[in-house]
């Protein structure tokens, strides 16, 4: 060892007495400026976890992790954005962009610290000094990277739309589509949300880039209707568009049916160009509405031999014979149908299992049997009087109408109930010249149809009477209906539960109309199945049915509007793409 | 203002007038002009101050656009004079004669956008990036992300979770009945 070694420790020490050249922490005191871009601050609460400022950012700073106690739900990932500061250009791009207007920046610029994986980290999550700074940048409230509004949709006005059935909607141009279309982020959020779960992103960014076959085969992979539900979806995707949060959802639904809408049917093969290689098993399914449908559709793109019983002379079920034509024309309809059709699918109309055919016959003629036969009977009030000549069900009337048989509306017409039955058949009345007054049980808010239905009611001019109570319905000597009602006050039922309404003993109003139109539900009717399969069922009129669309009978299985809870086209058409995936596996593996 | 536009427009020919506020405008010239037009505003007008020189990439016109941002002490007015460069082989005339300080921006902007300013001291010199190889990175060409991964390295223990693929494995994971 050199001398040198030895002295220089010393000559150090020697240093520590002097004056320092550096200066120590804390400086004085110098804030950022109000609007200086420091470091990240999230509300956790406000985040959807959309992951748009980890997709923007340049640097690729951002990563999306899970966070502990944050739940994966329908509209929030559970995701949160950890930065990682060694590439972090305080750019702010991520804060312009987010949705929410969750993330901004404190006015915070100093942070000291010997460990360099601390600078990796999940602004909101972990604490921080800034988390409480107010100052420091937000996106200005002007200031948008995206459009926060959506490109009108032209519809024809209230005062046209109730003069005759044509479509109220008319469609995006191209130019009106694409720009739409471009205001999407891409994040994905809203395919959890959709029944189907279709790859929405993936079917926008077609329509962005004018890939219209790509398209429309995308949307085919999980929905072979789209033409339908491009304009009758009860687009739950919409509800948690994270565009949503700081402007107006993308219109996804219009988007669909732009790309169901440029193809035509003839040209549909074309785009799709399938193969199909039969494998000698045969389906049977019972119920041509969506959810038969769909079943049959992806079941024969695997092979089956499908035969649909239907009791109606038109396929459709509900969409066709209870949606009404302004909403859903029957062409467009069709369209959709002759395409699922065209691929090899036997239809039997006007064959009512239990009636024409026996279930038996199918049951033993078949290697599966699929029954999708929707809700057609409508419940009763259960109130005197309904029998009366006058009284009629919504599903019946909407029927009537589709069939093109005279309905006797007259000038004044009670609908009863709030869902989309009552709407739908409120505003058919409409369309015939009827003043129309709606009564329901409960308040505008509860009621179970579509906002926009609603509204659209509203302003065709649909009269409304909430918290009415039916109570009879009897004969005026003029030979009209006095329907007679209470009306109810709405009485808490505690945190979860909705208010239910209470009949204000000792008063009651009434109307007098021509027809009295009801509709406040609809229930299955399983009249078709004989006694012995009585252990289908766990409770009167319902079926015991497992996730994957099973009931405990291993050859039958079931899908559609008498499956799920949300009773919807879409959901009926994911049931009947679940059972067939179902029926596919255990045909191929169990040999049933 | 009003006035003094009056008495610019009688000299020099003013392509193009935006009022940003009362003591903001901006003035677009051509490219010959800039110089004289420069010099007069500094020597008759009053605008004794540069303060700034900017640039932008409008990489969809061709063109960079430089703005001279030029202060009146007197007025507390600024004016913003613009002119269009062409994108391909840019050059434009040095200002290092009229303000001493114009050299810095210049030296900034040639290496941002690559724009030449001829005669300008230490033009060439390297100003931020030392060492620097590609297209000057302030150009709308420049791929900011594609650079930052080709140059710098993750931090370890990097995972990012892409939220359409997470919330499937979450919410509706493909199962088979069994
Ligand atoms: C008026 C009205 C408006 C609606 N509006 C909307 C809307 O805007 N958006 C939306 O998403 N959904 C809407 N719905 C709901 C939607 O129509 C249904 O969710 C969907 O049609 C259910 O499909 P499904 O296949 O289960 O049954 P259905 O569509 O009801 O089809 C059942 C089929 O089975 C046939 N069938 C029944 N029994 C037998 C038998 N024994 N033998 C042979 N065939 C039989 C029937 O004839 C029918 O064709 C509306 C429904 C109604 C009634
Ligand atoms: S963009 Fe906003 S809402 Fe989306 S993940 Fe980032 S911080 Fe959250
Ligand atoms: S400020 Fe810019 S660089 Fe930093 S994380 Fe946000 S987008 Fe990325």
């Amino acid at each position: 060892m050199k001398l040198k070694d030895w002295i220089s420790p010393f000559y150090v020490w020697k240093r520590a007495f002097e004056k320092p050249f550096t200066v120590p922490k804390p400086l004085d005191e110098r804030p950022g400026s109000s609007r200086y871009r420091g470091f990240h601050k999230n509300d956790l609460e406000k985040c959807i976890g959309c992951g748009t400022c980890s997709s923007i950012c340049q640097n690729h700073a951002i990563d999306m992790v899970p966070v502990e106690g944050i739940e994966t739900t329908k509209g929030d990932s559970g995701l949160r954005p950890r930065i990682d500061y060694g590439r972090c250009c305080w750019c702010a791009l991520c804060v312009d962009i987010c949705p929410t207007t969750s993330l901004s920046m404190s006015n915070e610029y100093l942070w000291i610290d010997t460990d360099a994986e601390v600078f990796r980290f999940i602004p909101g999550a972990e604490n921080k000094p800034w988390d409480n700074v107010q100052e420091g940048y937000t996106r200005e409230e002007s200031y948008h990277i995206v459009d926060p509004e959506r490109v009108t949709m032209e519809m024809l006005p209230p005062d046209e739309r109730v003069k005759s059935f044509l479509e109220m909607v008319k469609g995006y141009s191209r130019e009106q589509a694409q720009k739409e279309a471009d205001r999407c982020i891409q994040c994905g959020i809203c395919t959890a949300t959709c029944p189907a779960h279709m790859d929405i992103p993936g079917y926008i960014k077609a329509v962005r880039e004018n890939n219209i076959k790509d398209g429309l085969k995308l949307m085919y992979e999980t929905n072979p209707m789209p033409a339908m539900c491009g304009r009758v979806c009860t687009h739950q995707c919409e509800d948690v568009c994270a565009l949503g949060h700081s402007g107006d959802p993308i219109s996804i639904r219009w988007l669909k049916r732009y790309l169901a809408d440029q193809v035509e049917l003839d040209d549909y093969a074309k785009a799709m160009l399938v193969a199909i290689d039969s494998n000698g098993k045969h389906v049977a399914i019972i119920g041509a509405g969506p959810g038969g449908l769909s079943a049959a559709y992806y079941l024969r793109l695997l092979g089956y031999d499908i035969t649909i019983y239907e009791a109606k002379d038109y396929a459709g079920g509900m969409t066709r014979y209870g949606i009404p034509e302004y909403r859903l024309p029957y062409d467009q309809l069709d369209k959709d149908i002759s395409y699922i059709l065209s691929l090899g699918i036997n239809i039997q109309y006007n064959t009512r299992v239990g009636e024409d055919i026996t279930f038996e016959q199918v049951y033993t003629s078949f290697d599966a049997v699929l029954i999708s036969v929707g809700l057609l009977t409508p419940y009763k009030m259960e109130i005197p009087g309904e029998e009366l000549p006058g009284n009629i069900s919504g599903l019946e009337v909407l029927d009537m109408v589709t069939r093109g048989e005279k309905v006797y509306f007259g000038n004044r017409v009670a609908v009863i109930g709030g869902g989309n039955v009552a709407m739908d058949a409120a505003r058919t009345a409409r369309t015939f010249g009827a003043d129309v007054t709606l009564l329901y049980r409960r308040r505008i808010e509860d009621m179970p149809a579509d906002e926009e239905e609603i509204i659209d009611a509203e302003h065709e001019k649909v009269e409304f009477i909430t918290q009415a109570i039916p109570l009879r319905i009897e004969q005026t000597e003029d030979n009209k209906l006095r329907f007679i009602f209470g009306l109810a006050e709405m009485v808490d039922q505690g945190d979860e539960k909705r208010p239910r309404p209470v009949l204000i003993e000792g008063k009651e109003h009434s109307i007098d109309v021509d027809m009295v139109i009801s509709a406040i539900g609809q229930g299955a009717d399983f009249s078709f199945l004989p006694m012995h399969y009585e252990a289908l069922f766990s409770r009167r009129n319902q079926l015991k049915i497992d996730e994957f669309c099973r009931t405990n009978d291993p050859k039958i299985f079931a899908a559609g509007d008498i499956a799920n809870k949300t009773k919807d086209a879409i959901s009926a058409i994911a049931d009947g793409h679940r059972a067939a995936k179902t029926i596919d596996h255990m045909l191929q593996k169990e040999g049933i | 203002m009003k006035e003094l536009l009056q008495r610019l427009s009688d000299r020099f020919s003013l392509k193009e007038i935006t009022y940003q506020r009362d003591n903001l405008i901006f003035i677009t010239v051509e490219k010959s002009n800039v110089i004289p037009f420069i010099t007069h505003l500094k020597q008759h007008e009053n605008f004794s101050h540069l303060v700034m020189i900017g640039a932008v990439d409008y990489i969809e016109n061709g063109t960079f656009q430089l703005t001279y941002l030029l202060h009146n002490y007197s007025l507390h007015a600024d004016i913003g004079v613009r002119v269009h460069v062409q994108r391909e082989n840019p050059v434009m005339e040095s200002i290092h004669t009229i303000w001493a300080q114009a050299r810095t921006y210049q030296r900034e902007i040639r290496e941002m956008f690559g724009i030449d300013f001829p005669g300008s001291p230490d033009v060439d010199k390297p100003f931020l990036l030392e060492g620097w190889q590609n297209i000057p990175p302030m150009r709308k060409d420049f791929d900011t992300l594609k650079y930052s991964q080709e140059t710098y390295f993750p931090r370890s223990g990097r995972k990012h979770y892409d939220p359409q693929n997470y919330m499937k494995q979450k919410l509706y994971p493909d199962k088979e009945p069994e």
